[in-house]
């Protein structure tokens, strides 16, 4: 008797919730950029479950060499939240294989956000941006986050059944960690020696980049963004934390692009699946 | 798309870039008859250059045995199956080549290796095409052969790693002709793997980008042929300068073998790259074979190297003869000499070494000389 009185109230408790829970997911036209005192560094934080989401659906890159023929992910959700000098986007896409091995020919999956550098009437192109007109991009790969989630880069931890005689920089003469060594080791590895950022080792799973066009991406000279991906049953949901776009506030509008690379589908690159420009605007603090 | 001379194929073709040659072009003979696959240029290299984290794998000079040897796995055999029988006529390549033959929205047509296809560099070594017959004798072309291919970088005049790659972070440099991946700018997309058919570009999966031969730069900018020639035991190899067909010279050692004497041959002409590698094909086997993989002409290459002049036998009688690039060279009787690029003489070879015969039975010692070292 006690029994059945109840069902009634908590049928009715959980049409509310899923009402609620409807309220804040609705998907927005646009990216709403919510107003927060504190950052969630973490993809899984609650935070998240109160911000609105925007789903983007994503297109081949089909306009530069080499195109993307085949579509692959299809959508990207995306929430976001500010604190006034920073701006963290949370995206999630399905992805059914984890991809972030640094195996030769094998691709990593990965995902990045784009803004443009200066607000201008004349919005630089979305794919990568145009001469004159900056965009800036923050890149988030799932082999990194491996790496900074203390993968070792080594061929041993790649192919343990690997065998390697000797390195030059590990001869008995070069004691462990002296210049002479470390000196040693960079000649043996270029892309390092030249500070290239794609060379490790690495301390973020993301890289602040700039770009003027498809061809010309660069590192950013300072960045200061930050991120973390996390896998899913379903796929991926990533982090990424930048400073305050220039233009986003709360009297205009901006842009935003996104994009995504699946690993097991070879994209890198070019080879991606984007959106155009989406607005982007950031909510009243209440 | 541009349109540019291919002299290798003779005629016009499809690049990405319109045709920019360098000032002086890096150019190597790598005479296939001498090649004992000893693997000395390959450690040469290895040791080098490729001894670091995530180069482990690389072998920016290999040698393998034709036809069952390959490094990467059945890298040839699997672009020539994609690209699909295609004709030659009289000296003119008339199929298409690899950019004339790419998939939409690609810049050449490629296959990307696997990482496991460079697990077994040895693969085919020394496997001859077919079983050796009990009774069968000596003929040449033999019956069943095989022969050994020394491989590094081409230093394409027309490079499909350069022209794949979206950033372009290859450059081929105007006064050498070197081509070298900026392991600054490179961010791995492995375009260029996928995109060279000769397949040497390698992912550095430790540092993420993509590494390649680099000709031993710094040697050949003093006036040094590379490590893999100067170590190799058969002194098979020589690097030089190349010059376009209508400005050969005969006191060009490349020049002399390529364009004058036409005994040393592109691998794979009709990839449409005009790789600056040559080399002189192996005597023993048969043409069909050995006109796919350096193009037409290869008999008649092979009937001048077996009955070499004195002025071809010569000049290869000074290939691994110093560590210096030998620009020039001429002959004089019984001495061929090697040339700065002033004309003055770097050193002068016999083409004959003195032969003395000793008897077998050494009185003043009183004991049998045998031939043990
Ligand atoms: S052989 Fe391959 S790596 Fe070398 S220049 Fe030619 S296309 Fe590039
Ligand atoms: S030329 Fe130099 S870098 Fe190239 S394969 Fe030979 S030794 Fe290696």
């Amino acid at each position: 008797m006690k029994k059945s009185s109840l069902l009634p109230v908590l049928l009715a408790a959980v049409v509310l919730v899923a009402a609620c829970q409807k309220s804040t997911h609705a998907p927005s036209p646009d990216v709403r950029v919510v107003s927060r005192t504190s950052l969630p560094a973490d993809p899984n934080d609650p935070a998240w479950s109160t911000v609105p989401v925007h789903v983007a659906p994503l297109v081949l890159q089909d306009m530069v060499e080499p195109r993307l023929i085949q579509a692959s992910t299809a959508q990207v959700e995306v929430r976001a939240i500010s604190d006034g000098s920073r701006v963290v986007f949370r995206l999630s896409w399905a992805d059914g294989t984890k991809d972030d091995s640094v195996r030769p020919a094998h691709f990593s999956d990965a995902c990045a956000v784009q803004l443009p550098a200066k607000v201008q009437t004349d919005v630089p192109a979305p794919q990568m941006g145009e001469a004159g007109k900056t965009v800036e991009i923050t890149y988030w790969k799932a082999s990194w986050q491996a790496s900074v989630d203390g993968r070792k880069d080594t061929i041993k931890e790649v192919y343990p059944g690997a065998a390697v005689d000797h390195y030059p920089f590990e001869a008995a003469s070069l004691p462990t960690d002296s210049d002479a060594q470390k000196e040693m080791a960079l000649r043996y590895s270029p892309a390092r020696a030249l500070g290239n950022t794609m060379a490790g080792p690495r301390k973020k799973p993301v890289e602040d980049l700039i770009a003027e066009g498809p061809g010309s991406l660069t590192p950013a000279p300072a960045g200061t963004s930050d991120g973390k991906g996390l896998r899913t049953e379903k796929g991926w949901v990533v982090v990424l934390s930048r400073a305050m776009p220039a233009g986003l506030n709360s009297s205009g509008r901006s842009q935003v692009a996104f994009a995504v690379w699946e690993g097991s589908h070879e994209e890198a690159g070019a080879r991606k699946m984007r959106t155009g420009w989406v607005p982007v605007v950031l909510e009243k603090k209440s | 798309m541009a349109r540019v001379h291919n002299w290798q194929i003779g005629r016009e073709m499809s690049y990405w870039y319109p045709e920019s040659r360098p000032s002086r072009q890096f150019a190597a003979i790598f005479d296939i008859n001498k090649c004992i696959a000893c693997q000395t240029c390959t450690l040469a290299c290895k040791t080098t250059w490729t001894s670091g984290r995530g180069q482990e794998y690389m072998l920016w000079n290999n040698v393998e045995s034709k036809p069952y040897g390959f490094y990467p796995l059945a890298w040839d055999l699997k672009l020539l199956k994609e690209l699909g029988p295609q004709e030659w006529k009289e000296g003119t390549y008339e199929g298409r080549t690899i950019f004339e033959a790419a998939r939409p929205g690609e810049r050449a047509l490629g296959w990307r290796p696997d990482d496991i296809d460079y697990a077994n560099p040895n693969v085919g070594e020394d496997d001859c095409v077919g079983q050796v017959e009990n009774g069968a004798g000596l003929e040449v072309p033999h019956l069943n052969w095989f022969f050994y291919l020394a491989r590094i970088c081409n230093h394409c005049t027309y490079p499909a790693c350069l022209a794949s790659c979206p950033r372009g972070s290859i450059y081929k440099r105007p006064e050498d002709g070197i081509v070298l991946v900026d392991q600054g700018r490179c961010r791995g997309y492995q375009e260029c793997v996928k995109a060279c058919p000769y397949k040497k570009v390698f992912f550095n999966p430790m540092t993420g980008t993509s590494e390649k031969c680099i000709a031993c730069f710094p040697k050949f900018e003093q006036g040094l042929q590379p490590q893999c020639f100067v170590n190799c035991i058969g002194k098979i190899r020589m690097a030089g300068w190349i010059s376009p067909p209508d400005k050969a010279r005969p006191d060009n050692p490349i020049d002399y073998l390529v364009h004058i004497k036409k005994i040393a041959k592109p691998l794979f002409p009709q990839f449409g790259l005009e790789p600056n590698v040559y080399y002189i094909p192996p005597i023993h086997a048969p043409s069909s074979f050995l006109n796919q993989m350096f193009g037409p002409g290869t008999e008649a290459a092979i009937k001048a190297y077996r009955n070499a002049d004195d002025d071809l036998a010569g000049l290869l009688a000074l290939f691994g003869c110093t560590e210096k690039v030998m620009p020039r060279w001429k002959r004089q009787g019984d001495m061929v000499i090697a040339m700065e690029e002033n004309g003055s003489e770097m050193l002068r070879v016999p083409m004959r070494e003195p032969v003395h015969i000793r008897p077998a039975f050494d009185i003043r010692h009183g004991v049998t000389r045998t031939n043990c070292p």
